[in-house]
């Protein structure tokens, strides 16, 4: 066989003339590696994608969209504690009783709660929201000073099933700790969960509910003490 | 034999001996495009679970990467213990135990009635205070604390304005419930003609259909309802004497 011209040129060189098309080929990579990494970093271990959409299957299908939405029960009438104490309390079988005693008494679904206040075996919900045990959050600060349950825990008077829909993570509740003024409302509207801000300023009685209620100010509300201890 | 001398020698039959090996390979060899191309698909599927957690809802609990100290061994309010045959992290005081600062001697205050022993071995008289206790101040921001709680706790059955026309209520006529009883308008003769004592004693433990209220409510906002129940009962019954005079001519 004999060597043609161009054979011979080629073979002065280690690699194959394709190769040619491997640098650009690279450098795609490159730049795709350089944008898939931080995407993949950023997206996949964020608090969003990780925290937000928990909706665990309660051991009563009980439906805030009804309770709350539809009967309009305010938030407090179950959770008692809300406005005096760290934690939300989840209300004790007796007031579900309260009215399952007389409405819809024989109710499947409410099978395990008529069965706890037989028993007085408390039903073990699960929790939904749940901060790391070294974030001592407390309710009653928030909602006395006018942060919505809504800001944190969404339309939940819409909610069949309660969902997380915030991501909760230490930057989040950072966002509002630095601002708090897109937080705040009248004291007396924190469980009207559709509550709209006068002409749909909430920076202007934001800002005027920070004044008026003393609000500390982002150093103090950004320290690692305010809720770690 | 050096491999410059090599090269310079050699026959093309040498070329392409192995893959890699330079020469005079016309195309890339297949393997190399192989995992180009499987890398391309594959780096979707990371992006693809992350784009369904992102989207969805999920009933197994949050993925958990990095556990620091998340968990601690120690009882958060409500939690579940092994130690308790009962389950609960959260104990109840022990019988006949009284809490410091929590003896309720004021009978008016804490219970709205007082019971006087009769004559007869074992029975009490038992009679309803009239009036608001001592402890509490009755002024406008007793009152509005009365309206909200009582927004919060009896609206659902006695409606806002007390006629017993609440969501509840009306839900239970929906589902033509054969257990309910209606609840009790506000705006009667019975209820107007009750001592305070005994509407603090019905909210604090029921009566007929309704259940007791005093572990939702503290005492303390139980008066401030019995107080907001007496405006609400105000509204719906005031006489034309009281109604100021220049508004008079405004009145039907």
């Amino acid at each position: 066989m004999q060597q043609t011209d161009s054979e011979k040129k080629e073979s002065r060189f280690i690699f194959p003339a394709w190769a040619n098309y491997l640098l650009p080929a690279l450098a795609l990579m490159g730049i795709g590696a350089a944008t898939y990494l931080p995407a993949f970093v950023g997206l996949g271990f964020s608090a969003k994608t990780l925290n937000v959409g928990y909706a665990p299957k309660q051991p009563v299908p009980f439906s805030h969209a009804v309770h709350a939405g539809n009967l309009g029960i305010d938030c407090r009438y179950c959770h008692t504690s809300v406005e005096d104490a760290a934690f939300a309390a989840i209300p004790p079988t007796q007031t579900c009783m309260n009215c399952h005693e007389k409405v819809l008494p024989d109710s499947a679904k409410i099978q395990p709660v008529r069965e706890s206040a037989l028993t007085g075996k408390p039903i073990e919900w699960i929790k939904v929201h749940n901060l790391a045990d070294y974030v001592y959050f407390n309710h009653s600060a928030h909602v006395t000073r006018g942060v919505s349950c809504v800001e944190c825990h969404g339309r939940v008077d819409q909610m069949e099933t309660v969902t997380q829909v915030q991501p909760m993570s230490m930057s989040w509740c950072l966002d509002c700790h630095r601002k708090p003024e897109n937080a705040l409302r009248p004291a007396d509207k924190v469980t009207d969960l559709t509550w709209q801000p006068p002409d749909g300023d909430q920076r202007k009685i934001g800002l005027a509910l920070k004044e008026k209620l003393n609000i500390h100010d982002p150093a103090y509300m950004t320290a690692c003490s305010t809720c770690h201890r | 034999m050096s491999d410059h001398s090599h090269d310079k020698s050699h026959s093309p039959e040498d070329y392409g001996a192995g893959p890699g090996s330079g020469g005079t390979l016309k195309s890339p060899i297949f393997w190399i495009v192989f995992i180009l191309v499987m890398g391309a698909v594959i780096s979707w599927l990371p992006l693809s679970i992350i784009a369904k957690s992102r989207f969805t809802t999920s009933e197994k609990p949050r993925i958990h990467i990095f556990q620091d100290m998340d968990q601690q061994p120690k009882y958060r309010p409500q939690a579940t213990s092994a130690i308790f045959a009962d389950g609960r992290a959260m104990r109840e005081p022990v019988p006949g135990t009284v809490a410091f600062g929590d003896v309720q001697e004021s009978d008016h205050y804490y219970r709205g009635y007082e019971r006087i022993e009769t004559q007869q071995q074992g029975k009490f008289e038992v009679t309803y205070f009239k009036g608001f206790p001592e402890e509490v101040t009755i002024d406008e921001n007793f009152i509005k604390r009365g309206q909200e709680r009582y927004e919060i706790y009896c609206t659902p059955c006695h409606g806002s304005d007390g006629y017993g026309q609440g969501t509840v209520h009306l839900r239970a006529l929906e589902l033509q419930q054969a257990t309910w009883v209606p609840p009790t308008s506000m705006h009667t003769d019975m209820v107007r003609d009750r001592e305070e004592g005994h509407i603090f004693n019905t909210i604090t433990h029921g009566i007929r259909n309704m259940p007791a209220y005093g572990k939702q409510i503290p005492v303390k906002d139980r008066w401030a309802i019995v107080a907001y129940i007496r405006a609400l009962q105000l509204s719906q019954n005031a006489p034309i004497s009281d109604v100021p005079q220049d508004v008079k001519p405004t009145l039907r």
